[in-house]
């Protein structure tokens, strides 16, 4: 008769969080692809419309400038770049981590973790950039990029919030889709965008049928951009903890 | 001896497909088991159970001594290289180089440089554009240099070339003196993996058929070859596992012979030969021999 091993050994109390920030740093050591790229192009992106308005203002002799530019939108570029980031940490390094020997538990958290703090940086990065447009008045040549429009007086610190808590609901939007593709694959991922779709649409039919817009209109108004961005965090929330249980049982395909 | 692995009654089923049917055994130790059958046999399923990626329908699983899934004790001694490994998009071998030792404890940077320069792995190209045996190559050292306490390598010489092959032999047997544990390593190359293998486990349609110490198994069959009517003579009314014969001679495969046959058929001037784990296998399971020696 041969013993039965328990021959683990015993767990320190600080194993759980070594584990977790293991995967937070397995997240970021392809640097360039997670932090390098999506500037670089950002930058890119930049130095464009600041070329073209500046041709435009050229041009023009001065007639156009300032708020006839526009604000460009040209910055979503690097929201789009957010969600594939957290689209291909689900579906990649899941299975990657699982073969690491990781739990699907550690995985998410420190996914989670790792999307707050990439969250964070990015928006960190679109806050000063926007902070330097406004000191210059548009670059000096009235374009706008990262400062909203419409947000031009605010507060840095505002525009910092609604910058992460965009950042954060699309990052996690994408964690959840993310997560329904690893568990069901395509399955998965066409019930996700049709849970999406009648979400949306039951609302729509709440508020129309119940002649309710008035109330949206108002919840608007109090709210204000920033009011309505922070709110954004509630669907993050959700999508978060959807995530965490689709992927909680799915298994790594071939 | 120590059970490191403790499997009974284990059933995976996937709808009405049946990968891994009713299978008990345990694995010992510091061993090196073989986990042996064609493909689709259920080998990649088995490993999958054993180290919590994929959930069992019925049956358990006692990884030293606990259930593996979601069990950071256990799953924090395991090291699983799978053929089929997914990487993080854009990843290069030194990303996951790099990154390894933060998960594996015993992780062994030195022996791994080494490893690459000796499977030529090209750290700063993108998995992606990597050769199917480079690609491989990357699952092996980390699988090496991890030194896991229970390590699993699926599939681990596809694509290799010999070179690599013998490499990955050497490097594994070696290491394995030095830093005792145990290895749990599926191939359909019977004849390649068989001197490295300790313990033998078989399956076929999901079902274990063969659970066996890889010296008895070899010990327990043997080719009797000569003139047809010498060797029909010799073997009477044992069991054959295998017949095959040209013009005057023949050569028969049968089970294992005590001292007293072995002198009685050498001096009735018959030869007798080892028969290999491979061929072994495929008679002792009737699977067609082409089914195994083909690389996939």
């Amino acid at each position: 008769m041969t013993a039965l091993a328990p021959a683990l050994p015993a767990s320190r109390s600080n194993e759980s969080a070594r584990r977790v920030f293991a995967v937070i740093k397995l997240h970021f050591v392809n640097r360039f692809q997670i932090l390098y790229m999506p500037l670089i192009v950002l930058g890119a992106i930049f130095l464009l419309n600041l070329a073209i308005w500046w041709i435009i203002v050229a041009a023009s002799n001065g007639a156009v400038s300032g708020i006839h530019l526009g604000y460009s939108g040209a910055v979503s570029y690097i929201y789009v770049y957010g969600i594939v980031i957290a689209v291909q940490a689900i579906s990649r390094t899941f299975p990657f981590s699982l073969g690491f020997g990781v739990t699907r538990r550690d995985f998410y958290l420190g996914s989670t973790l790792a999307f707050v703090a990439l969250s964070f940086g990015f928006a960190v990065v679109l806050t000063i950039m926007s902070v330097i447009e406004i000191a210059t008045n548009g670059w000096g040549v009235g374009g706008r990029m990262f400062a909203p429009l419409w947000f031009t007086n605010s507060f840095w610190l505002l525009r910092f919030v609604m910058y992460f808590c965009a950042f954060l609901f699309l990052l996690f939007i994408g964690t959840a889709g993310a997560a329904f593709y690893v568990r069901w694959r395509a399955t998965g991922l066409t019930a996700f965008f049709a849970i999406i779709a009648v979400i949306i649409l039951a609302s729509v039919a709440y508020f129309t049928l119940g002649h309710h817009w008035d109330v949206v209109g108002r919840w608007i108004d109090q709210s204000g951009p920033v009011g309505i961005t922070v709110w954004l965090l509630l669907p993050a929330a959700i999508s978060a903890i959807a995530g965490f249980f689709v992927l909680r049982r799915a298994t790594p395909k071939n | 001896m120590t059970t490191v692995v403790e499997v009974n009654g284990l059933t995976k089923r996937f709808g009405k497909f049946t990968a891994v049917d009713d299978v008990s055994f345990r694995v010992e130790e510091n061993t090196i088991y073989g986990l042996l059958g064609r493909n689709g046999a259920g080998k990649t399923t088995m490993m999958q159970l054993l180290t919590g990626q994929q959930f069992a329908s019925d049956g358990s699983i006692r990884v030293f001594g606990q259930s593996p899934v979601e069990n950071a004790a256990v799953l924090g001694n395991i090291c699983f290289i799978k053929e089929s490994q997914a990487y993080p998009d854009d990843f290069k071998p030194r990303h996951v180089f790099e990154s390894a030792p933060w998960f594996f404890q015993n992780w062994d940077a030195e022996f791994a440089n080494r490893l690459i320069s000796e499977f030529r792995v090209p750290v700063n190209r993108r998995i992606k554009k990597l050769s199917r045996g480079q690609l491989s190559a990357v699952g092996v050292i980390v699988g090496l240099a991890s030194r896991a306490p229970l390590t699993f390598f699926d599939e681990p010489y596809l694509g290799l070339d010999a070179v690599a092959r013998q490499i990955f032999y050497d490097r594994l047997l070696e290491d394995f003196g030095e830093h005792p544990r145990t290895v749990i390593l599926s191939t359909h190359l019977i004849d390649e993996v068989s001197a490295l293998l300790e313990h033998v486990l078989v399956i076929d349609d999901g079902k274990l058929i063969i659970d066996e110490n890889a010296d008895t198994l070899r010990g327990s069959a043997t080719t009797i070859s000569g003139t047809k009517s010498t060797v029909e003579a010799f073997v009477g009314k044992r069991t054959v596992l295998h017949r095959e014969g040209i013009g005057g001679l023949s050569s028969i495969t049968v089970e294992k012979l005590d001292s007293a046959d072995r002198t009685a058929a050498a001096s009735a001037g018959l030869e007798l030969g080892p028969v290999s784990l491979q061929q072994l296998i495929v008679r002792k399971t009737s699977i067609p021999e082409a089914e195994f020696g083909a690389q996939s």
